[in-house]
C-alpha cells in the first residue's frame, strides 16, 4: 500500500519504535527563542548534560523585543533580562544566535525558510505553536513545549505518538487571487471543519488551489494549521519550493543532488489512504473576517454576524462560546461586518508579515491616507523583508499613509512586548489568534488578510477588497 | 485524589486566557501563578485552593505552546484538568512536567460534575466519583506510555529502557 508523504517523513525519522507506543523521532533542526527556552537551558545545567548537535540548532529573539528604535535600551527590566539570558545560553552552549541587532533576526518561522534552515522532508521543531508554517517545505513541523525543548536539546529526539494523516484538498481556482488570497483560504477551512478538526492528525494539503500558491502563500497556509488542532500541516515540495530555498545563506552545498531525491521521494504515493478527508472549492470564496473569539468563528466579508444559534448549530457548548464571544467583542447578531469600525490595524506576525504580503498591502494603499480614527502599524517578519521592502520602497508607502514602519518581530501578535491593543480596542490584524486578551488584556481582534487590513486602515472598516483594483 | 471542582462550561479555553502573553517574562511559577486564568476569570487566584480540579469542554489548552499554561495552574493548586478533549500542545506539556493530570472525560461527567462538586480521581480503576451528588463516571484511560510517564514523575524521571 501507498504511503502519505508525512508517513514517508515519519518513517525516515524514526529511531525507536515499539507497538502501541509513541515513537522516538530524530531531530533535523531546532529553532530557539527567547521565551519557552530558559527554563530548558535551565534544566541542561542542573543536570550538567551538554546540547547533543549545536550545530542543528539555531536561535534568535523574536516574541518580546522591541519593534522601536533598537539603538534605545530596553526599558522593561524583565523583558531585557529574557533577552540577556538567551545570550549567555546560546554563548555558554554554542549555539548559533541571530540577537537584536543581526541582519538576519526576525520572527523564528520567517528566518527559518528565508535562511535556507527549513528544508524538505526533515523534521523540524520549535517551542512555538506555529511551527507548522515550515510544513509548507515538505517538512514536518511541530510546535513543542520547554520540557520537549530540553529533551530535543540533549538528546536531538522527541517521543511522540504517531498522529494520523488528514488529507485537505483545495480545489479550483479564485477569481480574484490578489484580493481572495491564502489567509482566505485557511480561515475558510478552519470555518468549516472547527478549531479541533484537526486534532491528532497532520494535514496534507493538497489539490490546484495549492499548487497555485506562492511559497509565502503556503507559509500562511501551514502556519494556521495548528488553529484547526492540527499536530502539523504540510505541502508536497515542488519546483517552486526547490527554488525558493536555491542559493540561500544555509542552503546546503549539496544541495542540486538533494533535489533530485526530494523530487522522486517527497510526495504522497497515488494509492496511499488518509484517515480523514475535506475538500475546499475555492472558485467563489470572498475575503474572510473573524468575528469572534477564536478563529473558526469568522465569516464571509459580504455577510453579517451569525446569531449564536445559526452558529452553534444545536451544539449548546458553542452556542455558550458564540454568546461569550459576542458580548467580549461588543457586536450584535445581525450586524454586517463592512459596518464594523476599526481603531487600529497590524500587518505582521508570522502567518502574514512576508514581503509578499507587504507588497500586496502597499497596493491597497499607495498615494492614500488612513483613516483619521485609525491607528496602524506594520512590523515586518524580519530584518531581511525590512531591509528588502525599503529597498522596493515600500516603507514610504506604509509612512506617507500614517502607518508606523517598525523593526521585526512578533510584536502585536501575542502581546507580550509594548505593541498592544487598550481595552475596548478593535483591531483588524493580519495574525493567527483572535483570543480573548491576546493582542492586549480587552483588546478586540479581527483575523484578516494582508490586503483587507490595508483597506480597513483606509476605509476606518472593513470593506470587501474584491471591489477594489488590485493587479 | 480528592478535590473540588471548579467548572468553565464552553470549548476552547485558550493558553492565552489560561496565561496571558504578558506574563511569559515571568519565570517565578509561584508569581506566574497569581495570573493564572486571569484572562477568562479574573477571581481565579482568589478562589481556587491546593487540590482542586478545573472541568471544561472541549479543545481545552488550544493555542500556543507556553509551558507557562500548565505550570501556572499547577502552581495555583490546581491538580487536574478534566476536559472533553484537549489540544494536544497542552496535554504532551502537563504530562512532559508532571505538572497536573489531563483527563479525557464524556459527556455524562461534563454534564454531571457541577462547579464545587467534591470528586475523587481514581486513575487505577479509571473512575471519577462525584461524591457531591453520588455518581461515578468512567475517564478516558491514559494511554500506556502516558500512564509510565505520569507514574514516573515526568518525562526526565521517566527511564524507557527499563520497560
Amino acid at each position: 500500500m501507498g504511503k502519505t508523504l508525512f508517513e514517508k517523513i515519519w518513517e525516515s525519522h524514526i529511531v525507536v519504535e515499539k507497538q502501541n507506543s509513541p515513537s522516538l523521532i530524530y531531530i533535523d533542526r531546532h529553532l530557539v527563542h527567547e521565551v519557552t527556552s530558559p527554563q530548558a537551558f535551565e534544566g541542561l545545567r542542573i543536570n550538567n548534560r551538554k546540547v547533543r548537535r549545536p550545530d542543528l540548532t539555531i536561535a534568535t529573539m523574536d516574541h518580546n523585543v522591541p519593534t522601536t528604535d533598537r539603538s534605545l535600551p530596553i526599558l522593561d527590566q524583565t523583558s531585557s533580562v529574557q533577552i540577556q539570558t538567551l545570550e549567555k545560553n546560546c554563548k555558554d552552549f554554542g549555539i548559533k544566535l541571530f540577537g537584536i541587532n543581526s541582519p538576519n533576526q526576525g520572527i523564528v518561522h520567517v528566518i527559518g525558510p528565508q535562511l535556507g534552515i527549513t528544508l524538505p522532508g526533515t523534521t523540524i521543531v520549535c517551542g512555538d505553536s506555529h511551527t507548522s508554517t515550515h510544513g509548507a517545505f515538505g517538512a514536518l513541523a511541530l510546535g513543542i513545549g520547554t520540557s520537549d525543548v530540553e529533551h530535543v536539546l540533549a538528546s536531538q529526539t522527541m517521543w511522540l505518538e504517531k498522529p494520523k494523516p488528514f488529507e485537505i484538498r483545495v480545489e479550483g481556482k479564485r477569481k480574484n487571487p490578489h484580493a481572495v488570497t491564502a489567509k482566505d483560504i485557511v480561515l475558510s477551512i478552519i470555518k468549516n471543519i472547527g478549531t479541533g478538526g484537526g486534532t491528532g492528525t497532520v494535514i496534507e494539503y493538497r489539490g490546484e488551489g495549492i499548487t497555485d500558491l506562492s511559497m509565502e502563500q503556503r507559509m500562511t497556509i501551514c502556519n494556521m494549521s495548528i488553529e484547526a488542532g492540527a499536530r502539523a500541516g504540510l505541502i508536497a515540495p515542488d519546483e517552486k519550493t526547490f527554488d525558493y530555498l536555491r542559493d540561500r545563506e544555509y542552503t546546503p552545498k549539496n544541495y542540486e543532488s538533494l533535489v533530485d531525491t526530494w523530487k522522486d521521494h517527497l510526495k504522497s504515493d497515488s494509492d496511499a489512504t488518509f484517515d480523514k478527508q475535506f475538500t475546499l472549492p475555492i472558485d467563489d470564496i470572498a475575503p474572510q473576517v473573524s468575528w469572534g473569539t477564536n478563529p473558526g468563528m469568522t465569516c464571509d466579508v459580504t455577510e453579517s454576524i451569525p446569531t449564536p444559534d445559526e452558529f452553534s448549530k444545536g451544539d449548546v457548548n458553542q452556542k455558550k462560546g458564540a454568546e461569550k464571544a459576542l458580548d467580549y467583542m461588543d457586536l450584535k447578531p445581525g450586524t454586517l461586518i463592512e459596518d464594523i469600525k476599526i481603531d487600529r490595524v497590524f500587518i505582521g506576525s508570522c502567518t502574514n508579515a512576508r514581503l509578499e504580503d507587504l507588497i500586496e498591502a502597499s497596493k491597497v494603499i499607495k498615494d492614500q491616507k488612513i483613516s483619521p480614527h485609525v491607528k496602524a502599524m506594520v512590523v515586518p517578519g524580519s530584518q531581511m523583508v525590512k531591509k528588502q521592502a525599503e529597498e522596493m520602497g515600500l516603507d514610504k508607502i506604509f509612512i506617507n499613509a500614517n502607518f508606523e514602519w517598525r523593526e521585526a518581530g512578533c510584536s502585536m501578535c501575542l502581546g507580550m512586548n509594548p505593541d498592544i491593543l487598550s481595552p475596548g480596542e478593535r483591531c483588524a490584524s493580519t495574525s493567527n489568534r483572535n483570543f480573548e486578551g491576546r493582542q492586549g488584556t480587552g483588546g478586540r481582534t479581527h483575523l484578516v488578510s494582508p490586503v483587507m487590513a490595508a483597506a480597513a486602515a483606509i476605509n476606518g472598516h472593513f470593506v470587501d477588497v474584491r471591489k477594489m483594483d488590485l493587479n | 485524589m480528592k478535590g473540588n471542582v471548579i467548572k468553565y462550561d464552553r470549548d476552547n479555553i485558550d493558553t492565552d486566557v489560561i496565561i496571558p502573553g504578558q506574563y511569559l517574562k515571568i519565570h517565578d511559577y509561584a508569581e506566574l501563578a497569581t495570573h493564572a486564568m486571569e484572562g477568562l476569570d479574573p477571581d481565579f487566584h482568589s478562589k481556587v485552593k491546593e487540590g482542586d480540579f478545573i472541568l471544561s469542554g472541549k479543545n481545552f489548552g488550544s493555542g500556543s505552546s507556553r509551558e507557562h499554561a500548565p505550570i501556572a495552574l499547577s502552581h495555583s493548586g490546581i491538580k487536574a484538568v478534566l476536559a472533553l478533549s484537549f489540544a494536544r500542545i497542552f496535554y504532551r506539556n502537563s504530562v512532559d512536567g508532571a505538572f497536573l493530570l489531563p483527563i479525557e472525560i464524556g459527556q455524562d461527567a461534563y454534564d454531571g460534575i457541577s462547579e464545587g462538586d467534591e470528586i475523587n480521581i481514581d486513575v487505577s480503576s479509571n473512575e471519577i466519583q462525584n461524591i457531591t451528588k453520588n455518581q461515578t463516571y468512567k475517564m478516558k484511560p491514559f494511554s500506556e506510555i502516558i500512564g509510565k510517564i505520569i507514574a514516573a514523575g515526568g518525562l526526565f524521571k521517566y527511564k524507557p529502557d527499563q520497560d
